[in-house]
């Protein structure tokens, strides 16, 4: 094979060496001792994956994702459109504090998170001193959908901003000379006409929520089992690296057609009928093997 | 004390962008019925009149009626008017038929008036079988019809129009000029149009409403506008213009800068500084000597010639002033640069303009 520059040469060794040594592993055999044999290929762990335990595993990482996904919406929409409507020295202010989190490391804030919910941390001393008694949130699900939406927001908050900075208000005002509200407005006309970054931004939340396991891992206390946990729980020590790559693949593949399918939905009529380049590189919140490789 | 109930009144607005200024104290009434014209050069706040009547902008101050009904503060959605945006703004997302129909819908009426109506609206502006296309699969002049149909279709009691052709080629934005007149007779709604051409204000509108840096000039009939120019602003921007400083000597002449005295009407003061205008086309230029038979004259030298085809400009040096003149079908060159002659003028010709 040819390489016809070293981002080939990245790409091959970054990602399609690895990605073709799970798919390898995903039909190797599990031996009694844990290893991994390369000898007798079979299916055996794609169909371990219908079990119900892991089936219930799949399920809650798809629910946890969606609702981080749809909590993402609901706060970036409004956050994404009072940037997008300020003059355009404010604009560049606000777009790089949504910014500077994103540059420190994700661990970090993760942790961050962790301290302020925690039971020694401002948020249980506010209601401590409240008299509502010491704060238990860490170590539930809404301390994980809370960290999760933090952690992803930004991947819901750009491509929203690039969508509502492009439209233009005219179109509204023409919706409220024709006599609807200020919410019709809304709804009929910046709503459709920002749809493509609805779904760009959904699909650049769900996609790493949905194998994310730093977040649950440490805002959940391991307590709550997802599947980015689980799989990374297979590699390290179930040692069934065979079930760990079957399910890393079935990842893979849901996640590279929720891509398409924005892909799809993206090259229609929206955005006011103008065509648009957007770049996506998702992925990067996250030093975690299985969002990357969807990416 | 019968008297009709004005369009649109406007009494006393003004509006402030931060510190700047727009629109400064504006009275203005525009009659039921009437196709007006708000005419000035770009900044000079004749948008934001148009933007508060619409309710799009809201005045800092003053009184805005619409048929005697105060809507200065209402949101857009709650006044009888609509508006045919600059470059239209048209619902991209939406088709021909959904986009002339969204006012009625926004309206609640129902099938079989809603339908009824769109196609009234389709058949006026000629666009029958575009109704499923989408606007960018539309020409400019299609596009500005369905701008059209989507604001008559409501049947506002005022229209709107904001530079309405300003996005066309002038070939097409002629013809769209007798279409909105023919138009606008059909309906009988009252047209507030804003344009910067002058020649399309003067073209197309029953009364012209000159604004420049936020006030309102003058207001009077194209021909008032073009011939009775009350200010050296209003003078100097509709069309061409001649503008010679003069001192008033009685209530009937005044005496140019150069000492001619002339025949004008003229209400200000003896001894007031005032300017007289003189077009360019209504002044004649024969040789000097040649019997001159006109009201008024000056002596000067040819200074420069532009022949244009269907008529030749003159610039004439009468002493300090510089005279343009242009006759209109003239046959030859007869005046080289540098002959000298005469230029005059009928009395009617001089307007004079006390300021």
């Amino acid at each position: 094979m040819f390489l016809a520059s070293p981002g080939a040469l990245y790409l091959l060794i970054f990602f399609v060496i690895p990605l073709g040594l799970i798919t390898v592993y995903s039909f190797a055999t599990r031996t009694s001792t844990g290893r991994t044999s390369l000898s007798g290929w079979n299916v055996e762990s794609y169909e371990a994956i219908g079990d119900e335990i892991i089936l219930g595993i799949i399920g809650r990482s798809a629910w946890l994702a969606t609702l981080t996904t749809v909590l993402c919406v609901a706060v970036g929409y409004p956050f994404a459109y009072y940037i997008a409507t300020r003059p355009r020295h404010v604009r560049a202010v606000l777009l790089v504090l949504v910014m500077i989190p994103f540059w420190t490391n994700a661990l970090v804030r993760v942790f961050a998170i962790r301290f302020l919910l925690g039971s020694n941390g401002p948020a249980s001393a506010l209601s401590e001193s409240l008299g509502l008694g010491t704060f238990r949130i860490l170590f539930t699900p809404t301390a994980v959908t809370i960290g999760m939406v933090y952690s992803f927001l930004t991947f819901m908050v750009l491509p929203l901003y690039v969508a509502l900075e492009r439209m233009d208000w005219s179109l509204t005002e023409a919706a409220r000379d024709l006599y609807a509200s200020g919410a019709k407005a809304f709804w009929k006309v910046t709503l459709p006409l920002t749809r493509s970054g609805i779904v760009a931004g959904c699909v650049l939340v769900f996609v790493p929520s949905f194998g994310s396991y730093v977040v649950p891992d440490i805002l959940g206390g391991a307590k709550t089992l997802l599947i980015g946990s689980y799989i990374a729980r297979q590699f390290r020590d179930a040692r069934n690296w065979p079930l760990g790559a079957a399910l890393s693949v079935l990842l893979i593949v849901a996640m590279l057609v929720a891509v398409a399918l924005n892909q799809r939905s993206g090259s229609g009529a929206e955005d006011g009928g103008r065509p648009r380049g957007r770049k996506r590189r998702p992925g990067q919140g996250e030093a975690e093997p299985v969002t990357a490789v969807a990416s | 004390m019968t008297e009709p109930v004005a369009a649109v009144e406007i009494e006393g607005v003004t509006k402030r962008f931060d510190d700047v200024v727009a629109v400064d104290n504006v009275d203005l009434a525009i009659d039921d019925g009437e196709f007006f014209a708000l005419l000035g050069p770009s900044g000079c706040g004749k948008t934001t009149t148009l933007r508060m009547i619409a309710g799009l902008d809201l005045p800092t101050q003053g009184s805005l009626r619409i048929f005697g009904e105060e809507v200065g503060m209402a949101p857009p959605d709650r006044r009888p008017v609509n508006t045919v945006f600059q470059a239209y703004a048209l619902f991209p997302h939406m088709t021909v038929r959904q986009n002339i129909e969204f006012g009625l819908r926004m309206r609640r009426v129902k099938d079989p008036e809603l339908s009824q109506r769109v196609a009234e609206a389709i058949g006026m502006v000629r666009l029958a079988g575009m109704e499923e296309r989408r606007p960018d699969q539309l020409s400019g002049g299609q596009q500005q019809r369905v701008a059209l149909a989507r604001a008559l279709v409501n049947q506002p009691k005022v229209l709107l129009l904001d530079e309405p052709l300003g996005a066309l080629d002038l070939k097409l934005r002629q013809e769209m000029q007798q279409e909105l007149k023919a138009l606008q007779r059909e309906v009988g709604i009252t047209f507030v149009f804003v344009t910067h051409d002058q020649e399309e204000a003067l073209a197309m509108s029953e009364r012209i409403g000159v604004m420049s840096e936020g006030r309102l000039l003058q207001v009077g009939s194209p021909r008032e506008i073009y011939e009775r120019p009350s200010s050296r602003f209003v003078a100097d921007f509709i069309g061409r213009t001649n503008l010679i400083e003069a001192t008033v000597e009685s209530s009937g002449t005044v005496r140019l800068a150069n000492g001619v005295v002339i025949e004008a009407e003229t209400s200000a003061p003896a001894g007031s500084d005032v300017a007289v205008s003189l077009r360019p086309e209504r002044i004649r230029v024969q040789s000097r000597g040649a019997g001159v038979s006109a009201g008024a004259s000056l002596d000067g030298e040819v200074g420069d010639v532009t022949y244009l085809g269907h008529a030749v400009v003159y610039a004439v040096t009468a002493g300090p002033t510089l005279v343009e003149v242009r006759n209109e079908g003239e046959v030859g060159e007869p005046f080289a640069v540098g002959d000298e002659v005469t230029v005059s003028w009928d009395h009617g010709a001089a307007a004079v303009i006390a300021e």
